[in-house]
């Protein structure tokens, strides 16, 4: 299939790595080079590393990483002619069909030939895989790329629609996988390509519910048994280390701290105001025999509190004069600094040295929906 | 590859593989059996020996010798028959509906005493069912639909039959994951099916496995390798690891001997060097026959001992799996040194937190290239003619794996400046971050006693 080999050599194909988003395939060929964003790489640089290696640019800065090619990271890597399939779905599949080296399996179509990779590479030399697709242009291009990466010898394709003419082989198969529009057309061509000495297996991977319902109807027609019918999906994590949550008690110490500093700076103010009046009226008295109107300061006092609760956000009124501030302060939500590329996780500091913690959580926008697999038995014919 | 359009058979019939995995019971087999309620059994099949399947009867064992799997058969007077499977009928819709069945009222005239008498006459299933049907007061009341499931749960109660369930991974796992998921750790078919793809598994490939799972993560790769290739396990006893899921697994001895080797945590440590007997004669002539084929017993196995140990350390494994109930952590510092560039490490626990920890730790060495965590989510559902749904109930979870490529690191390398997103970028710009995996290049590596370059 693709090198075994522990170095990189002329005429391998590739896998370069630059970030999880960006995986590309190249065919090493000195005198080429692989240029990217990320650097400058002339082919001739690759020959003879060895397999996973981290290669620098030539210009100093960004490097790639040059990895052996697996039907799953191909997969990563392929150009889509079509909706291919995912690692779940194939993994899944291939269990279920019992895909095992030395066994033969039909594929109809090919399509971008993820499934074909996968399945041709689990078969191994002693098996066979045979590939039907209908789209003359897409079977041309899955020929050259099998043929390219050394399939020849597992994979046989043809340039045929199934649901009109049938498969090409007939008692033969051990399992058969149809991603079809119209499944339900090729179950009785199927039936003809599974061999009947031994239990055998078939999956159709349709979208649509109604696509299920009627193929679930022709394989019943044609004999198939234990149909059954699964959705599967790989759901990644997000991991990112914060700081270990804070307690409410935290929140409550805060806010009884604020609670206090309110009620010394109004205390405050009304000496303050006390102290002010007393001196005015001193001096009123001093000046003039005239009677106070408001004898208490009431008035002044009232107005006072009005501002002070308007503008008591701490953002607005830091008391310039308390030394508790500091500590009120220090009690700020501070948005921390983790390795998530949002803030909806940042976390406000507990007041001692902040304990790290590793945190996972589901991604935010994930593949939600493949396909429905559906499945079912043919059983072997029973022997007098 | 030249294209074909047309491909005849005899050509096809020529390169037809021949295949180890010759699909047929034999004597001596474990096989699994599964009974009308659904549960599946496993029976050791002995040659001449009759096996008892409780009410559901017994049966010699010979009668399946060398049949292929998947039939379903009915026993009757001590042996057994091919039947077809029950066939699948689409329902008609009627006016019917449960508005005038009401719980607890009391339908069947029949007793147990004379259901019981019935069986113990050798009435067939569906004689009894027949019965149980016509004296049941509120059987025409009933849905189709409703009788439907009425007729098959008698069916399940009464009918002497059974369906033998093929040996693969799949139906396998499903049979340990309902008897004791505790023992293969929870590990769900999906799951151990993704281990094999993302560790790229492949006839001829030579792997490295931690199973605590009971040989469940073993069996996988085994039935992956195909008789070719090389699987060295390290387990934690001393003599060779039981692996009770091969039991049913029912390999051929192709498919184990020469591809399986194990050592433990103590052998497969390069500075140690494990106590064995002493194969050398102390006198300078063998005492007796039997001395002499025990020292000869003696070498060969310390000799094995030492090969594989020496195949271990001399490392490029492709791949290493691990599904144990030891610190991961401990484990890649050990076996990250026999795996060649490029290799895949795979790790399963049932827990979240131990490959989210693991995953937070490995990010920080650039030798573990896009350390990725997922969960695997299966659904399954009833497929019969108008009665499509999910499985009312299913299993809570199928287990987290972590998967990381081995990366040979060049800490000369510069990651490239981080990229603003600009008007023109803008479709490129989810992957134009900068390189993510290089931002903790600074951090100190995780502390491998063996350095791999």
């Amino acid at each position: 299939m693709w090198s075994t080999a522990r170095h990189v050599a002329p005429g391998d194909l590739v896998i370069v790595w630059l970030t999880r988003d960006l995986v590309q395939s190249l065919v090493v060929t000195p005198g080429k080079a692989f240029n990217s964003r990320y650097g400058e790489y002339p082919h001739s640089d690759l020959v003879g590393i060895p397999y996973g290696s981290k290669v620098p640019s030539r210009t100093g800065r960004g490097f790639v990483h040059i990895l052996r090619p697996t039907p799953e990271l191909w997969t990563l890597a392929l150009p889509h002619r079509t909706q291919i399939l995912y690692l779940a779905d194939i993994a899944f599949i291939t269990s279920w069909l019992y895909i095992r080296p030395g066994a033969v399996v039909l594929e109809a179509g090919t399509g971008s030939g993820s499934f074909t990779h996968s399945i041709a590479r689990t078969v191994g030399p002693t098996g066979h895989v045979y590939s039907y697709e209908f789209h003359e242009a897409r079977a041309g291009k899955a020929a050259e790329e099998f043929a390219r990466h050394g399939l020849s010898d597992i994979v046989t394709l043809a340039h045929r629609n199934v649901c009109k003419s049938g498969f090409t082989e007939a008692d033969i198969a051990d399992s058969v996988f149809l991603d079809l529009p119209a499944p339900w057309e090729a179950i009785g061509h199927s039936k003809a390509a599974l061999r009947k000495d031994r239990l055998t297996r078939i999956c159709c991977f349709s979208p649509c519910i109604e696509q299920v319902l009627r193929t679930v109807s022709a394989l019943n027609d044609a004999g198939f048994t234990d149909i059954t019918m699964y959705e599967t999906l790989l759901r990644p994590h997000e991991v990112i280390q914060a700081p270990r949550l804070a307690t409410v008690g935290t929140v409550a110490e805060k806010l009884k701290r604020q609670e206090r500093n309110r009620e010394d700076k109004r205390q405050r103010q009304i000496a303050a105001s006390r102290a002010r009046r007393d001196a005015t009226e001193k001096r009123k008295r001093e000046d003039q025999d005239v009677v106070d109107p408001d004898p208490d300061g009431h008035e002044l006092e009232l107005k006072k509190m009005k501002t002070t609760a308007q503008c008591d956000d701490e953002a607005y009124a830091p008391d310039v004069t308390m030394g508790t501030d500091e500590e009120v302060l220090e009690d700020q939500p501070s948005a921390v600094t983790v390795a998530a590329d949002d803030t909806t996780l940042a976390m406000p500091l507990p007041e001692s040295a902040p304990e790290i913690q590793v945190l996972s959580r589901h991604s935010k926008e994930v593949r939600g929906h493949t396909s429905f697999l559906t499945f079912a038995c043919l059983l072997p014919a029973v022997r007098s | 590859m030249a294209q074909r359009s047309t491909q005849s058979s005899s050509n096809a019939a020529l390169r037809r593989p021949c295949n180890i995995f010759d699909l047929l019971i034999h004597a001596g087999d474990t096989v699994l059996l599964r009974v009308p309620t659904g549960d599946i059994k496993s029976c050791k099949l002995e040659a001449d020996s009759v096996i008892n399947l409780g009410k559901f009867g017994s049966f010699p064992a010979d009668a399946l010798i060398n049949q292929p799997y998947g039939l379903t058969y009915e026993v009757a007077n001590k042996t057994i028959n091919v039947i077809p499977p029950p066939a699948v009928e689409e329902l008609e819709d009627t006016d019917a509906t449960n508005e005038l069945i009401n719980d607890g009222q009391f339908v069947q005239p029949l007793t147990a005493a004379e259901i019981e008498a019935l069986k113990q006459s050798g009435v067939h299933a569906t004689e009894i069912i027949k019965k149980q049907i016509e004296m049941h007061a509120n059987y025409s009341l009933k849905t189709e639909y409703s009788k439907d499931k009425y007729k098959k749960r008698k069916a399940a109660k009464y009918s002497k039959s059974f369906t033998t369930v093929q040996p693969t991974l799949f139906n396998v796992c499903e049979y340990w994951f309902t008897k004791d998921q505790t023992r293969i750790l929870g590990m769900r078919i999906d799951t151990i099916s993704q281990m094999m793809h993302l560790g790229n598994v492949r006839p001829g490939g030579r792997y490295i496995a931690v199973d605590d799972a009971s040989g469940l993560v073993v069996s996988a790769l085994l039935e992956r390798l195909g008789g070719n290739g090389r699987l060295i396990t390290i387990c934690d006893v001393d003599s060779p690891p039981a692996y009770p899921v091969m039991t049913q697994m029912n390999f051929p001895k192709e498919l184990t001997v020469d591809i399986l080797s194990s050592l433990n945590w103590a052998t497969a440590d390069e500075i140690h060097t494990p106590i064995v007997l002493s194969a050398e004669l102390s006198t300078g002539s063998y005492g007796s026959e039997k001395h002499k084929t025990r020292l000869s017993k003696r070498k060969s196995v310390s000799d094995a001992l030492f090969n594989v140990r020496e195949e271990l350390f001399s490392g490029e494994f492709e791949g290493l799996f691990i599904a144990s109930v030891y610190d991961p952590l401990s484990i890649l510092g050990r076996l990250f040194p026999y795996l060649g560039g490029s290799a895949s490490m795979v790790v399963y626990s049932p827990h979240l937190q131990v490959v989210s920890d693991l995953q937070a730790t490995l990010r920080t060495d650039p030798q573990y290239l896009a350390p990725n965590i997922s969960e695997s989510w299966l659904r399954r559902y009833q497929v019969l003619p108008g009665r499509t749904h999910p499985l009312m109930t299913t299993s809570g979870g199928g287990g987290y794996l972590l998967h990381a490529i081995k990366i040979y690191d060049d800490p000369c390398a510069e990651p490239v400046a981080v990229h603003r997103r600009s008007k023109s970028a803008k479709q490129t710009a989810e992957s134009s971050q900068s390189q993510p995996e290089d931002s903790a290049s600074q951090v100190p590596r995780i502390a491998n006693r063996h350095l791999s370059q």
